[in-house]
């Protein structure tokens, strides 16, 4: 069985440093498929891996719909096999994991057919890759879950800075998952960056998001240093608050 | 089988994949920039039976891929002569994707994609167990042909590493592909015994059902018949599926009993006729998702053509969104028709209405992606764009200076 681990979170909140210690500790327990779902984070670079432009899932569905519109498709090659076919040249393979950048949502048209064939392409690669995992760095709005992917989301952690709004905003889009997907394992409030005790306030706002909190993660000063110097969080050492951390909620989360 | 190769074989081994991290080397791909495969039917003297070639390096002769150094990545050609006295030319493309198949067959050994895209991988194990020769590739291919494809009398086999005598016949590959598409165009509705229905859209749309022909792409322009075939073929309950073409009412408009029947079922009862080459009567429903609009223009008795990605008034003065509110919705609406591009070069395009001699308006940009279409009917200067017209009025007056074949009365409706 594949266990899809969702970590969503405004911009800024550390979702992609999360993910990518997520992605680097999980490969060690099995096969991991990571998913960069969200165009404006660069899930790559924090892995230590770059990926171009051109090798985004929707890059490709792009590309293909412009082939197909100016009649240079070839008429007797299958988009379903032509598309997985791209999405697996677009892996980028990595040491017990697999990374793909899902890349920018449509644009106006019709996208029934091709998002269609990008569901059964992802569903196909999971199977015949046989993930342990997947690992999904997603965007606040949750578009390319929504529409690209059939699966169950089994732990969706949503993360926020340690602020009253940014509670707050986690609350709100715990709720807009919860209409888009019909079947939701467990949810998780992450609070990053966190200094000393929780104030009152904050309490208060983490029992109306309606939000169960997993994990406070301290104030990393190591990750602060490797930003700067512009370094992959995956080189973070094991004893850092952050690491220490991730450990744990994985542990918590039995996965 | 297993004993006379260093690898076993089976069905049980095609969804094998091989991750970099268990890979020995790998053909094609892309990071090879030379690379096909090409199945041809030849004359029985031109081939030599069961004989297998391999020109260039060999498996064992290249340095495999380095998880430090990465390299490991070769070109590749597949040649496949084959004869047999019922073997024609359009077996050739059955032929050739069986080498993606038979490949994945093999334990150890991954193929992708066909063509000039091709990529092959081979895995350390495999490696391992001795399979170091292409020509043992080659010699599985003719066993797996020969007693898979009875039809094939004779099979020379030869596989190419050498990266200039790729390139050089590369080339001859290309035209043959082409070639192959061409013909893949020309076939007609009437050539085939089954349809393709798509019901994609009716989440939108539900009373809509795209009906998808040889001469008619879907709506969305995503969905040719060849598509229809291959999604039909991996899930026939999905939601594109196989309609049996049924008996011919109507050769000119395009009315067929099985499209009739299965209009009736998807449009929940709201319609049991439609007309696949007309936009007057019976015309194909709309989802909402369609390419382009075809709409009538009754002052010059004609259509205009308008797609998604134009933005201004057409000359009716409605905009694509406003006409497309009125002629989405998975209903049959007599001079309005919901369409994909690619259906502008289909010889049954609204067939029954005049076809494409009857189109007098369509933005410039649409123009120009289909001058070859409207040039070959000799059309091309004769339609307006935005640019020659703005209202009907200076439509009307267009198509009288350039003398619009229509116009002149000079197209005949088919009888």
């Amino acid at each position: 069985m594949t266990k899809t681990i969702a970590i969503a979170g405004k911009g800024g909140v550390g979702k992609t440093t999360v993910a990518a210690l997520f992605i680097k500790r999980l490969s060690q327990k099995g096969l991991v498929l990571a998913v960069d779902a969200d165009p404006s984070t660069n899930l790559d670079q924090a892995l230590g891996l770059s990926v171009d432009d051109s090798r985004t899932v929707g890059r490709i569905r792009e590309e293909m719909a412009e082939e197909v519109s100016k009649g240079r498709f070839s008429p007797v090659v299958s988009k379903q096999e032509y598309l997985f076919s791209k999405i697996i040249e677009s892996l980028v393979e990595s040491k017990g994991f697999d990374l793909l950048a899902m890349g920018r949502p449509e644009g106006p048209g019709c996208y029934c057919a091709s998002n269609a064939f990008l569901r059964s392409s992802l569903d196909k690669l999971v199977q015949d890759y046989k993930y342990n995992y997947i690992v999904m760095d997603c965007e606040a709005g949750m578009e390319h879950i929504s529409r690209q992917t059939t699966r169950d989301v089994d732990v969706l952690l949503i993360m926020s800075d340690p602020t009253i709004r940014g509670v707050t905003a986690a609350g709100r889009m715990k709720r807009l998952i919860e209409e888009l997907r019909s079947n939701m394992g467990k949810v998780g409030l992450i609070i990053n960056r966190v200094r000393g005790e929780l104030s009152p306030e904050m309490k208060k706002a983490i029992d109306e998001s309606g939000l169960q909190v997993i994990a406070l993660i301290p104030e990393d000063p190591e990750m602060a240093g490797l930003e700067m110097s512009g370094r992959p969080v995956t080189e973070l050492s094991q004893e850092s608050p952050l690491q220490l951390k991730v450990k744990e909620i994985v542990e918590g989360l039995s996965l | 089988m297993e004993g006379e190769f260093h690898a076993d074989m089976g069905p049980q081994y095609e969804g094998e994949v091989i991750r970099k991290e268990d890979l020995y080397i790998e053909f094609g791909g892309p990071k090879a920039a030379q690379k096909f495969e090409l199945a041809t039917v030849k004359s029985p003297d031109e081939i030599e039976n069961e004989k297998v070639e391999i020109i260039g390096p060999d498996i064992g002769d290249l340095k495999p891929y380095d998880e430090e150094k990465g390299g490991g990545s070769y070109p590749i050609a597949v040649l496949v002569d084959v004869a047999g006295g019922e073997l024609d030319k359009d077996a050739e493309a059955v032929i050739e994707r069986r080498i993606h198949m038979f490949t994945n067959m093999i334990e150890g050994w991954y193929h992708m994609n066909q063509r000039q895209d091709v990529w092959t991988r081979i895995s350390k194990d495999c490696y391992k167990k001795g399979f170091n020769s292409l020509r043992e590739l080659g010699e599985i291919y003719i066993l797996l042909y020969t007693s898979e494809m009875p039809i094939i009398e004779s099979i020379q086999v030869t596989i190419i590493t050498d990266e200039k005598k790729i390139k050089e016949l590369l080339p001859h590959a290309l035209e043959v592909y082409a070639a192959r598409d061409e013909r893949a165009r020309t076939l007609n509705d009437e050539d085939v015994d089954t349809f393709y229905g798509c019901v994609l859209c009716q989440s939108f749309a539900p009373t809509h059902i795209s009906i998808i022909t040889p001469n008619r792409i879907a709506n969305c322009g995503a969905i040719n018949w060849f598509d229809g075939r291959a999604a039909a073929k991996i899930d026939p309950d999905g939601p594109i599926f196989a309609i049996p073409k049924g008996e011919l009412i109507d050769a000119i408009k395009g009315e067929y009993s099985g499209a009739n029947a299965i209009e009736a079922e998807k449009s929940l009862g709201n319609y049991d006729r439609v007309y696949l080459y007309s936009a007057f009567e019976h015309p194909h429903t709309s989802c909402g998702c369609f390419e382009a609009i075809v709409y009538y223009i009754p002052e010059a008795d004609a259509f205009g053509v308008v797609h998604r990605e134009y933005k201004g008034e057409t000359v009716v003065g409605e905009t694509f969104s406003h006409m497309a509110g009125e002629t989405s919705g998975g209903k049959q609406i007599e001079g309005r028709l919901g369409t994909g591009l690619e259906q502008l070069r289909s010889p049954k395009f609204i067939q029954a209405d005049g076809g494409l001699a009857r189109i007098v308006w369509m933005p410039k940009d649409i123009k120009e992606r289909f001058k070859d279409a409207l040039e070959a009917k000799g059309l091309y200067d004769k339609i307006a764009t935005e640019e020659d017209v703005k209202n009907v009025d200076e439509l009307l007056e267009f198509l009288e200076k350039v003398g619009h074949p229509w116009i002149k009365g000079e197209v005949e409706l088919p009888t």
